[in-house]
């Protein structure tokens, strides 16, 4: 069963991408949707399963692996509560985005290639769940990573989308290496690489020391700092964000599978696996808290300032990812589990409105040439209010009734808060902030695409589309487009996750946040704190909700009454705007201090090292050798019959002169 | 009292005259025919020379067909030549280059 | 010890040879050019039937005394009759090539068969000699055969100069050779294989040393290694291309089992006297084969390089002397005389509109896609040269090194495999400008008919066929037989 689960995308992929132009447009599609959906119908039955305890943990072998000395590991698929959580949420956003993909990839020349490599993403991040080691997890966390590769320069003809590629391939490799680093350590500390093996013996480790870059450290903090380097790559945190608002370079179905609903959550899962690990240290989790309550400010502010519709669902999605990893820093990793698992929901949901809209706007992706749209494109306007709705929490908290945001949110931040550190009430009033940010920047992204007077005639896309330029439109801000609403394929998926978005947070949040019995060991639950997070005052309850309400005010003041006030915000704060705007001048730093003594040192070794001395002594020298070894070759062979016999005489000559003097 | 040695530094003049006469002549091919003949004269002084000091007869024999096939091959050098003369008109040394490199 | 009706028994098929061709030449008197072709066929099949005399005593692994006639002169063992399978398989492929060619300059003459047959007798006693009066007689005839057939195309300049190039260098050679051996007799009292290994084992007088390097030196040239080769390529070059065919396959298995038999066998006590000069010739040969190959215009020349280079890879085999580098030399030997084949089949069938041969490289551009079976062939030849898996030429490489390298020679290995990249240039460049470059139109568009041009496509499909990866499904087989055939060689009773 879960090996069909697990393998039914990779053997789509193959057909689909082995097959690719001999076997077609449809049948690729067919192949690989066909094997999602497959997937998707075997994977809910477990999850069910787990929700009513129907189900048990095991562990099913496939291969042997490697066998070396004392490392061992194999492959092997292991089934849990959380492997089924996350099970669930791949396989249905995927199948869903395969779907919708039929309709937005509809022109494109590519398709057996586009679905292959969904699929083949899809197959790794199966893998990476399954895992039973931190070699296979690592496997399908290198796959993950290189699917998202192929995806984001999916259109590699387009340079910014090579370039995107390759910058999140690269920021990605930082992150892996804290984690192959984290991988070493554990293997040099425990023996084993088996996440089981590692979970049970973490406890008695707690406290010892070990030597790491000359010093005497806490073993424990060393190991999960290095795991929680990679987490923070693939999960874009604080300093290791900066390639996913690049990726949405990528189509946009691949932005709501892989940039918000899937891979980048690995990070929280693989969090999560190894949070028996995190316990054992304090340290790590309250770096854990601070990263993820940082995200979560430093994105939502960006988020404020963006046009491109795509990147601010971006950096939203790299704001609630920074909501999760405090979760599980100050140790709800099931609230945590809980709002990746609705976020992918409601986030994939936006994504996929945002690339109907973008279908239905002639691929114009700027929000400013949007406006009016509601009665356009209505059920995607409506899907996206559902999403909305989720992500800014809107709910009753004395009713316990609301959005999927709004069960998972809170939890978190009333986890935070009950935690009782510093660094979670630190972590509690950065969420605050930045849920007022949310709910401003979401409502934004709203007003400006649904609601005011359309502005679609400045957008090029649309110039191009009608033949007109605004000032031949004259008054006509349409520009005589006419916007259409998306096909059914593409409108089923977002139904179905606007289900989810409304209805995922009420259904399942007795069972995530409440239910020992429904993680059954998959995770470090700590009832204490659970116990805590009901209790907290009800000013800590309310507070989300009205800073929700904040948020939907300034951005109706803003965009609907008074569409000036912006500009004059700017003309006020110009400094705080251009430095959101610029996303805090990350890109620049890096340039300054990675990238371009980077590119010296990569022109000084290319110059001095490779063609001063290794080409020139190496294949270029060898090749001149070569050239004038063989001139010299044909030189001797002169033709005369004389000068060979002279040849053959000092070879006779110099054989005599050899085992003489020998 | 001459001694094998003495047989033996005489072939190897013969020997090296042969060799020499190869190829510093630039002038006659038949020049060279004629310096074959000479290596094989200083190899049939050799073995018949070894032949009598050993006391066995195989060398004379071996002689016999070394004189032999020095006739065979003489006569097919000449043949060769003659074909050569033929297409070229001079049986120069310095002539037979047009196949090199 | 076999008696004289024994011996003669065990040289069957060298009387054989001697009857046929006799008795040919005196056809070819009486009838003329016109019984060519019947001369041909005749001459074709008394190689068939050699080859049947040899088979079983391959097969059979036969070695010993009971093999050996005339009183220690001659061995009809299964080392022998793996170089003679290969000769024979050579004799046939340049006599059925033969008609074709000669036909299209009107010169298809009715001793081209008979001077293969004394040839391929002289070949089959060089290979059978334990003596080296027998090695002698052996060498001459099959050198003087060999001298006629080079400049076989009396017209032409380039044939006769070849021939007489071939010759002067050739009886030089056999000057040296022999001028060794008088003195080995002189310094060992004997001409016998096992009687001078016997008298050389221990300390040797210098007059010993020197035979010994002349006759490694005669035998050099022989197999044209450097520095000995210098005849190589306007020979190859020269000599009308089927002609060619057998120098370069023929020859060089007889040659080599001759150098095997003499290094390992006659001067098998003093392999430290001339391993390290087989280790210099060998990668000598590798490395002036390949340089002098780079810039060759014409193909014929090309493949003679080709051939100076992979005789150096030969050599590496001798250079191990053991009886594993010896089977090693044997497998490489069979892959090479196949990949020979193949490559002369596909320039005897590069035929310009009028028919005229061509040989110039640049004239190939643009084959495939005139005649990409041809072409697809050519490039099998020079990838499997090249020894790139998963062609057959690699395996060759593969056991000679795997010998080297269990001989505790991996130096030898090491700078031999490193040389083989400069190999794969002018290789790959054949490849590439048949593949890869504008059409050039020279060769003609559709092959010729008829029985001839059928009979070249056969061989070049069964050579090609050979030198492809199925032929690793031989490899058992081919390395069980030269196994046999070396521990024939190594056989001490």
């Amino acid at each position: 069963m879960i090996e069909i689960i697990v393998f039914a995308p990779l053997l789509a992929a193959i057909i689909a991408g082995l097959g690719n132009r001999l076997i077609g447009n449809l049948p690729a599609k067919i192949v690989t949707t066909g094997a999602l959906l497959i997937s998707c119908a075997l994977s809910w039955p477990i999850f069910i399963g787990f929700m009513t305890g129907s189900e048990t943990a095991y562990v099913d072998p496939v291969l042997k692996w490697v066998q070396s000395g004392t490392m061992n590991f194999d492959w092997a698929l292991r089934v849990d509560t959380l492997t089924a959580v996350m099970l669930v949420v791949i396989t249905s956003v995927s199948a869903l985005v395969h779907l919708y993909s039929w309709g937005y990839m509809d022109e494109d020349p590519d398709q057996p290639r586009f679905f292959a490599y969904l699929s083949l993403f899809t197959f790794a991040m199966l893998m990476l769940v399954t895992a039973d080691n931190l070699v296979q997890m690592f496997f399908g966390w290198e796959g993950v990573g290189l699917a998202s590769y192929l995806l984001i320069g999916f259109w590699f003809k387009k340079p910014s989308a090579s370039a995107a590629a390759i910058k999140a391939f690269v920021v990605n490799r930082v992150g892996d290496l804290g984690f192959m680093m984290g991988i070493f350590g554990v293997f040099l500390v425990f023996g084993t690489t088996s996440i089981p093996e590692i979970l049970d013996r973490a406890p008695e480790m707690a406290g010892s020391t070990i030597g790491f870059l000359g010093m005497r450290v806490d073993t424990m903090t060393v190991l999960c700092l290095l795991l929680f380097i990679g987490a923070m790559g693939k999960s874009a945190q604080l300093g290791l964000h900066t390639w996913l608002p690049d990726a949405m370079e990528g189509p946009t179905p691949v932005s709501a599978l892989i940039h918000a609903a899937t891979m980048v959550t690995a990070g929280v899962f693989m969090v999560c696996r190894l949070s028996p690990l995190f316990e054992t240290s304090q340290t790590a989790l309250t770096f854990v808290t601070f990263i993820g309550a940082a995200t979560c400010f430093f994105a939502a502010t960006i988020g404020t300032t963006q046009t491109d519709i795509k990147r601010v669902i971006a950096y939203s999605t790299c704001s609630q990812l920074g909501y999760m990893f405090f979760a599980a820093g100050v140790g709800a990793y099931g609230a945590a589990m809980f709002h990746l698992f609705t976020h992918a929901f409601f986030k994939a949901l936006l994504f996929l409105g945002a690339g109907s809209v973008i279908h239905a706007m002639h691929h114009e992706q700027d929000m400013r040439y949007y406006g009016g749209l509601r009665k356009h494109i209505p059920i995607t306007f409506w899907a996206m209010m559902a999403g909305t709705l989720a992500i800014t929490g809107v709910g009753i908290w004395f009713l316990h009734a609301g959005f999927a945001g709004f069960h998972s949110k809170d939890a978190i931040l009333e986890s935070a808060f009950a935690s009782g550190t510093e660094m979670g009430r630190f972590a509690f009033f950065m969420g605050i902030v930045a849920a007022l940010l949310t709910s401003f920047y979401s409502w934004r992204l709203m007003f400006l695409t649904f609601w005011g007077k359309p502005r679609w005639i400045e957008s090029e896309h649309i110039q191009h589309t009608v033949h007109k330029t605004p000032e031949e439109a004259g008054a006509d801000t349409t520009g005589g487009y006419h916007p259409h609403e998306s096909p059914w394929v593409m409108l089923t998926p977002l139904v179905i996750l606007s289900l989810g978005a409304v209805f995922a947070g009420f259904v399942w949040s007795p069972y995530f946040l409440d239910s020992a019995a429904f993680w059954n060991g998959s995770i470090f639950y700590n009832e204490h704190l659970v116990h805590a997070m009901h209790n907290v005052d009800t000013w800590v309850k309310v507070a989300p909700g009205v800073v929700m309400l904040i948020g939907l005010a300034i951005a109706w003041n803003n965009y609907i009454r008074d569409p000036q006030a912006p500009a004059r915000f700017v003309g006020m704060f110009g400094g705080v705007y251009t430095f959101l705007k610029n996303k805090w001048y990350f890109d620049e730093l890096y340039d300054l201090i990675f990238v371009k003594p980077a590119f010296w040192l990569g022109r000084k070794f290319w110059k001095w090292g490779d063609v001063g001395t290794i080409d020139r002594f190496g294949p270029d020298g060898a090749a001149w050798v070569v050239a004038q070894g063989s001139h010299y070759a044909r030189r001797v062979q002169t033709g005369y019959l004389y000068s060979y016999a002279l040849v053959m005489l000092l070879g006779l000559i110099a054989a005599i002169s050899w085992i003489m003097v020998r | 009292m001459i001694g094998i040695e003495h047989y033996v530094v005489v072939s190897s003049i013969l020997f090296v005259l042969g060799v020499l006469g190869i190829f510093l002549n630039r002038k006659n091919v038949i020049v060279i025919l004629m310096a074959i003949e000479l290596i094989l004269l200083s190899v049939n002084l050799n073995l018949v020379a070894f032949s009598a000091f050993l006391g066995d007869l195989v060398g004379q024999v071996f002689a016999m067909f070394v004189l032999t096939v020095a006739a065979g091959e003489a006569a097919i050098g000449l043949a060769i030549l003659v074909i050569y003369f033929r297409g070229r008109g001079t049986i120069a040394v310095d002539d037979i280059h047009r196949m090199r490199g | 010890m076999t008696d004289f009706s024994q011996s003669l028994a065990l040289i069957a098929a060298e009387e054989l040879l001697t009857v046929v061709g006799l008795v040919l030449l005196l056809c070819a008197a009486w009838m003329g050019d016109k019984a060519s072709r019947m001369i041909s066929i005749v001459a074709v099949a008394a190689l068939v039937a050699c080859a049947f005399i040899a088979a079983p005593a391959l097969c059979g692994g036969l070695m010993g005394p009971e093999r050996v006639a005339f009183m220690g002169q001659y061995t009809a063992d299964a080392f022998a009759a793996f170089a003679k399978l290969l000769i024979y398989a050579s004799g046939i492929a340049s006599l059925i090539v033969a008609p074709r060619f000669f036909g299209q300059v009107g010169a298809m003459r009715a001793e081209y068969p008979i001077l293969i047959l004394f040839a391929v007798l002289g070949m089959n006693m060089m290979v059978s000699a334990t003596d080296f009066l027998t090695l002698y007689i052996g060498l001459e005839l099959n050198s003087l055969a060999a001298y006629v057939l080079a400049s076989f195309l009396r017209n032409d300049e380039r044939s006769a100069e070849a021939g007489l190039k071939y010759f002067v260098l050739g009886a030089l050679a056999s000057g040296i050779i022999l001028f060794g051996m008088s003195l080995t007799y002189g310094f060992t009292g004997s001409t016998n294989f096992t009687a001078v290994a016997l008298a050389m084992d221990g300390t040797l007088a210098t007059g010993a040393l020197f035979g010994l390097i002349f006759v490694l030196a005669g035998l050099a040239f022989k197999i044209s290694a450097v520095p000995f080769h210098m005849w190589t390529p306007d020979v190859y070059e020269g000599a009308p291309t089927p002609v060619t065919t057998f120098f370069a396959t023929a020859p060089k298995v007889a040659a080599l089992a001759l150098t095997m038999r003499v290094a390992l066998g006659a001067f098998g006590t003093q392999v430290d006297a001339w391993q390290q000069i087989v280790i210099f010739v060998s990668l000598a040969s590798i490395v002036v084969g390949a340089l002098g190959a780079i810039g060759q215009s014409n193909i014929k020349r090309l493949l003679a390089y080709s051939s100076i280079n992979n005789v150096g890879f030969l050599l590496i085999g001798l250079a191990a002397a053991t009886q594993e580098g010896a089977s090693a030399m044997l497998v490489y030997l069979a892959i090479y005389v196949a990949m020979s084949v193949a490559g002369f089949v596909v320039v005897l069938m590069l035929r310009d509109a009028e028919g005229r041969p061509v040989e110039v490289i640049a004239d190939m551009a643009g084959l495939s896609r005139t005649r990409p079976a041809l072409a697809w062939a050519l490039a099998a030849v020079m990838f499997s040269l090249a020894g790139i898996p998963p062609l057959f030429g690699f395996w060759g490489k593969f056991v000679v090194f795997q010998a080297a390298v269990n001989a505790d020679l991996i130096a030898l290995a090491a700078i031999g495999i490193a040389a083989s990249v400069i190999g794969a240039f002018y290789y790959l460049k054949v490849v590439k400008i048949v593949f890869f470059d504008e059409p050039a139109n020279v060769v003609a568009e559709s092959g010729e008919s008829g029985v001839d041009a059928l009979a070249h496509k056969v061989m070049l499909l069964i050579a090609c066929l050979f030198i492809s990866p199925l032929g690793y499904l031989l490899t058992p087989w081919l390395g069980e037989l030269a196994d046999k055939a070396a521990a024939a060689l190594y056989f001490v009773g």
